[in-house]
């Protein structure tokens, strides 16, 4: 007999506890799995012994296990995909708490222009400015429909920073491309470390608009609407891929799950690989739900009425496509959803010296601090003469260099990369260096997709995902630009000497160095089922009580980072599901 | 090979548990930091590395991470120790890996895709060294001068030497990586001794409470590192 | 328990008569699991992992260990043949139905002051809320002659109070209802004076009320390595800079921006007073701040920024200030103030300025874990220190907290500590770390 709940929810991150949180008070019965072990911060994040980068961000202790499962990667339709053997380019999480239990802690909002990219490019450019090849989509949601969520979401994260526009009123410096907020940041935002200042000032005097980075890093202890608590940020730095100690860092296991696990409706079940969602003859209604017992190897399956998948971005579309939700989609006709419009984002950093009088302390960060401008993001400025879509925004997010990686990083590009001089290289760049990053959209284009690899396979025989992904010219060009834009105000802060990064023309993706986790799209939403995989409400087209919850929904690559984004979509079709869907189950729009 | 000095027995129980909860409880040790230093205070004899590997590993780490005078090398600084403990440890099995074939090779840029675990590269790679030393030099890699074994190093960075099924230049970033790690990682792996490589960067190690000190105005942070199991310095 | 009080309110005006009597019964059930809450039954009758109040627990004390009862309706091995009169001289007076005296590790002198319709809802809720569980309880392991229970009624009959005079007490004792309220749950039910009051050398409380003098709630003696600090007005080492709100928070939720819930407390906030009614906590907040200190000479605590300032300049001569700075301050800051009410304050904390130290040197030494509450889920844990600090280490950094930011207690010294780890409590650290590759 196989048992039957409410609802099943995969994944146990952002995306899966808010919705869990969000079901259990709507009445249902929840049960969420989680492939990865129960992680909890008095041991994952015990003081001292997790201030340890050996086992934390070298050693990956809270990352995707590869050797269980991983993907193949090409960079064009005619090459042969290759397994991801090394967390390198990409650092998923694994466990319970997901990848926001690793991840920095940069909670943006959305450019509101971002959700209607196509549209606002047509508008302001005319159809013609979108380059061949480029699948330009719109979200089919807006700002203003969104808002109330990504309100909810910092009351839940304890979001620090500082607002520009509440209610129509200017309150404060914050970021003036930003648009209306109901309400401002729960916290207030984040000090400056002295890296993010000297940009601050040189910024704003080349004539841009800093402003602080909101940080689900508590700039002071807080509670939030869960009665969850969180302790106050003292810039250690141990935050990107690591379980935060001080329970500053807003995290599923500290914003959601302590509330959760008190709720009997609720129940998480850790070590628990979901093989396939499992769909009735006319593959338009799940069934339920089954997977493998990682500690037991025995597959188990669960029935329920409501399925939510929000494991990591392309785990939800893997779990598609082997479960046979949705149309594959097919690169040569540019038919088909189920890993359309895969994307990823651009991001160099480039490097600035400062006087050897001067230090910057760089292990003195928090994960989502720091000082930005958004003068080159989004539609922010005139694309007209510069011919490509897309932009950055240009920080120093200064968020605690540890000595492993400046050693492992230092040297390189006419520098050597050992001995003495090397050394001495280092030891400078470590002092007196600071970062500045160009953290840029990725558009999404026709070749570059998600679909199942022909040959690999993963430890419980399915088929490895395969990534077909490369650096195309418009995000190329839109990169160097930005970062040209950095020069002028690394100068204003007195460098001695700069180190400015850039993708350059022709340049392959390259799995081997670390560029960012935020994958997206995939499994999209939109407003055409010929064109997403999910309507607006982020409901399968195909499958109407399957809800896929995550940044797969993205149809471009946005400069933001997606976290922020992820939580109000969740929240968004929790809403949905809640007033409409449950009244009567069955598609919110008609395809 | 084992072991040929009679050690405590204690000593080659834990060994291979330095950092782990196992080993504070096989110690016998009631504080940590006096369990570290008992280990340190006896000469470390490799477990994974036969004799002539782990002179290799001195004399190669040493230069690819000298003493000068930004502060202590490899040697110093337990570098060849680090690398002989993490061999005992998931990583060097490739654990964290996909490790299923086929093996098939493609362009660098998609990444490492030799069917070797860090322990093979370790074995295959410095026999492979040796070799190509004595072929070019008619010595072991650790009886060359400096000069000879960074022309070593240099070739195998380069690309331009092979080592059997290895190339060069995969066994060269091994080992660098291996060696900073060794450098900078807590000295309860068994490197950075006396917190020498986080002295010379001026970081502070496991304090990990910037709260006074978020900006400085430039001025360094004026305290001291601590370790893990509260060595100070 | 809410069916029918559910099924009552849809009902409206066509109740039937049993469903009357019905709920009346379920009124008294959930009034008598109420009390049992207040009382802390479960504190001493539960074990984790085995049925609900099916006893086991152990006491250690000085002449053996003793083991608490089964008090679930079982007929064999709980308490199913009870009477009601049975029951209440076992709870009011510590006469056990065979006729023998209960070890007075049962607050019986306290419960003594609870009243026959309290009794009552207590009674129905062991009877009819409680399954029956069939646990033995283990034998007690006293040695004779102590093992002797008549002595036990001496005891009894010397120190712990009649019914009559007890519950004559309760009436009339305060006009203001709230301090009566406090009262009445202080040192009835919740038996707070078994912990905080001290005890002579026969065990008995030197006072059980607040009209029997200044010793009562004045702090006690060790109990499992916790030394349970006083619940009266003195300034540094009492509750004298508690607000009534501090003190309902703490018994709410374990926090308060004055301090945190640790040691034997824990169980108490988890499994008792965080189940009290608001209503109730500030009568418990009002009645504790309605007791003089029992100590009139303490000055008043005033922070002083002395050692933080010497800590923000990164001065560390002081003994101890290294190891504060390395170990304690990211959670307790250098000023000594902590992130109230995440990580408490260490600046005027009464129970940093506690005249025996074994409190603070176990702490430091054990850690201790600030369970997820009710209307508070988050759980918080401090780290045990003890494989990370040498005796001499310990020592200087809790003279160091005991001596900053305006606190005056004495110096503690390495034999001290070594003293103390003898008797540490076990870490409720998880110690199940996998390994750390």
């Amino acid at each position: 007999m196989v048992k039957h709940v409410d609802a099943i929810i995969v994944g146990a991150g952002w995306a899966g506890s808010i919705m869990a949180k969000e079901l259990t008070e709507a009445g249902l019965s929840v049960v969420m799995l989680e492939r990865g072990s129960e992680r909890t911060t008095p041991v994952e994040g015990a003081y001292p012994e997790s201030i340890d980068e050996l086992r934390g961000a070298i050693r990956k202790r809270l990352f995707q296990n590869l050797s269980q499962s991983t993907v193949t990667i090409r960079n064009t339709i005619d090459q042969t995909a290759l397994p991801y053997r090394q967390l390198a380019a990409f650092l998923p999480g694994e466990g319970v708490g997901g990848a926001g239990l690793h991840w920095s802690g940069v909670h943006f909002r959305v450019a509101p222009e971002d959700l209607r990219l196509r549209s606002a490019v047509i508008e302001r450019y005319g159809e013609k400015f979108i380059p061949e090849g480029m699948n330009l989509q719109d979200y089919g949601v807006s700002y203003e429909e969104l808002e109330p969520f990504f309100d909810k979401a910092e009351k839940v994260f304890g979001t620090s920073g500082e607002a520009y526009r509440v209610q129509g009123k200017i309150v404060g410096n914050g970021n003036v491309f930003s648009s209306d907020r109901s309400d401002n940041f729960p916290l207030p935002a984040m000090k400056d470390t002295f890296s993010a200042s000297v940009f601050r000032d040189a910024a704003k005097n080349a004539g841009y608009h800093p402003y602080s980075l909101p940080a689900a890093n508590a700039s002071r202890q807080y509670t939030n609407t869960y009665g969850c608590q969180m302790g106050p940020c003292n810039f250690c730095g141990y935050c990107s891929g690591y379980d935060c100690y001080l329970y500053s860092k807003a995290s599923p296991n500290v914003n959601i799950l302590p509330v959760l696990r008190q709720e009997p409706r609720f129940s998480l079940i850790p070590n628990a690989h979901v093989l396939r969602v499992d769909l009735d003859s006319t593959k338009t209604k799940a069934t339920g739900i089954t997977y493998l017992d990682t500690k037991t190897r025995k597959e188990h399956s669960l029935s329920a009425d409501l399925i939510i998948l929000g494991a990591f971005q392309f785990n939800n579309v893997h779990l598609m496509l082997v479960s046979g939700i949705g149309k594959p989609y097919d690169p040569v006709s540019n038919t088909g959803t189920v890993g359309r419009n895969f994307v990823y984002q651009t991001i160099t950093s480039s490097r600035v010296w400062l006087p050897p009088s001067t230090y910057t302390n760089q292990f003195v960060g928090a994960g989502g601090a720091g000082v930005a401008i958004d003068d080159f993001n989004s539609m922010n400025f005139d694309h007209g003469p510069l011919g490509f879509v897309g932009g950055s925004p240009v920080w120093v997010n200064q968020a605690g260099v540890k000595p492993i990686a400046a050693a492992l990083g230092a040297g390189g590009g006419g520098t050597p990369r050992w001995g003495s001089a090397y050394k001495d290289s280092l030891v400078n760049t470590y002092k007196h260096s600071l970062g500045i990053d160009a953290h840029g959209s990725n558009m999404a284009y026709r070749d570059v997709y998600l679909d199942l690899d022909p040959t690999w396979k993963d430890a419980y025989g399915q088929p490895l995902l395969r990534m077909t992904f490369t650096w195309k010219d418009n995000d190329i060009r839109m990169n160097q630009y930005v970062v040209s834009k950095i020069e002028p105000i690394a100068r204003a802060m007195g460098a001695t000497k700069m180190n400015l990064v850039h993708l350059n023309a022709g340049q392959p993706f390259d799995t081997r160095t670390y560029q960012t986790t935020h994958l997206g799209g995939g499994a999209i939403m939109g407003d055409n089922p010929q064109t997403s995989a999910l309507n607006r409400y982020l409901q399968s087209w195909d499958v109407s009580n399957v809800f896929v919850i995550g940044s797969n929904a993205f149809p471009q690559g946005m400069g933001y980072n997606p976290t922020g984004m992820v939580a109000a979509l969740a929240y968004w079709a929790a809403h949905h599901i809640r007033t409409t869907y449950l009244k009567s189950p069955g598609p919110l729009v008609k395809a | 090979m084992e072991p040929t000095l009679n050690a405590p027995r204690r000593r080659s129980v834990v060994k291979g548990l330095l950092g782990t909860t196992s080993f504070w409880l096989a110690s016998g040790n009631a504080r940590w930091s006096e369990a570290l230093a008992d280990e340190a205070a006896q000469p470390y004899r490799p477990i994974f590395f036969d004799i002539a590997e782990y002179q290799f590993l001195e004399a190669a780490c040493e230069r690819l991470f000298p003493a000068d005078h930004n502060g202590p090398g490899a040697k110093t600084l337990g570098v060849a120790e680090f690398l002989d403990r993490q061999m005992q440890t998931p990583y060097a099995r490739g654990e964290n890996w996909y490790m299923s074939g086929p093996f098939e090779q493609g362009p660098a840029n998609l990444g490492y895709q030799l069917p070797f675990v860090p322990k093979d590269l370790y074995r295959k790679g410095i026999a492979g060294v040796e070799r190509y030393a004595r072929q070019q030099y008619g010595k072991g890699f650790a009886a060359l001068s400096a000069l000879q074994q960074d022309e070593i190093l240099t070739a195998l960075e380069g690309g331009s030497v092979q080592l059997g099924d290895i190339p060069g230049r995969v066994f060269f970033e091994q080992l660098r990586t291996n060696t900073l790690e060794g450098a900078f990682a807590d000295p309860l792996y068994g490197g950075n001794r006396g917190l020498g490589g986080w002295i010379m960067l001026g970081f502070p190690g496991a304090r990990a409470d910037f709260m006074d000190w978020v900006n400085q105005e430039g001025a360094s942070y004026p305290i001291g590192p601590v370790s893990i199991s509260g060595e100070t310095a | 328990m809410k069916g029918p009080l559910f099924v009552a309110i849809i009902l409206g005006a066509g109740l039937t008569g049993s469903a009357i009597a019905q709920d009346a019964d379920t009124a008294t059930l959930e009034k008598g699991r109420y009390l049992a809450a207040a009382s802390d039954c479960a504190a001493c009758h539960s074990v984790h992992g085995k049925p609900e109040y099916s006893g086991g627990v152990s006491f250690s004390l000085p002449m053996g260990k003793i083991y608490s009862t089964n008090i679930t309706p079982d007929p064999e091995h709980g308490i199913g043949h009870y009477t009601e009169a049975q029951f209440s001289r076992a709870v009011r007076e510590g006469i056990r139905r065979d006729g023998s005296t209960l070890y007075p590790a049962m607050p019986f002198p306290s419960y003594a002051r609870m009243t026959d319709s309290d009794i009552h809802a207590l009674f129905v809720y062991f009877r009819k809320g409680v399954p029956a569980a069939s646990v033995p309880t283990p034998d007690n392991e006293i040695k004779w002659p102590l093992s002797m229970r008549w002595p036990l009624a001496v005891w009894r009959w010397v120190f712990a109070p009649t019914l009559h005079t007890a519950i004559s007490r309760t009436a009339g004792e305060f006009t203001d209802p709230q301090l009566a309220r406090g009262a009445y749950l202080v040192e009835g039910p919740a038996h707070c004076g078994a912990c905080h009051s001290p005890r002579a050398i026969t065990m008995q409380e030197k006072a059980l009320t607040a009209d029997s003098g200044s010793l009562y709630l004045s702090g006690g003696g060790v109990v499992d390595g916790w030394t349970p600090p006083s619940l009266r007005q003195e300034n540094r080492t009492g509750l004298g800079r508690w607000r009534e709100e501090d003190i309902v928070a703490f018994l709410k939720t374990g926090r308060a921006e004055t301090g945190s819930v640790f040691g034997s407390m824990t169980s108490a906030v988890l499994h008792g007073t965080q189940k009290l009614k608001d209503e109730d906590l500030r009568s418990i907040a009002h009645y504790l701040k309605s007791l003089q200190a029992a100590d009139q000479s303490q000055t008043p605590w005033t922070y002083d920024s002395t050692i933080t300032d010497q800590l923000h300049k990164a001065d560390l001569s002081l003994r101890g200030a290294r190891v504060y700075i390395d170990r304690c301050a990211a959670c307790h800051r250098t000023d000594g103030k902590g992130y109230p009410a995440v990580f408490p304050p260490l600046a005027g904390n009464p129970v940093v300025m506690q005249t025996d130290p074994v409190s603070l040197v176990h702490i430091v030494q054990a850690g201790a874990t600030l369970p997820s509450m009710t209307a508070a889920p988050s759980s918080f844990t401090m780290p045990a220190f003890n494989h990370k600090l040498t005796d001499q280490q310990i020592a200087d950094v809790v003279t160091f907290i005991r001596h900053a930011w305006g606190n005056n207690a004495s110096a503690v010294s390495a034999e001290d500590v070594k003293q103390f780890s003898k008797s540490m409590p076990p870490s409720d650290m998880p110690d199940d770390t996998p390994a750390l590759n």
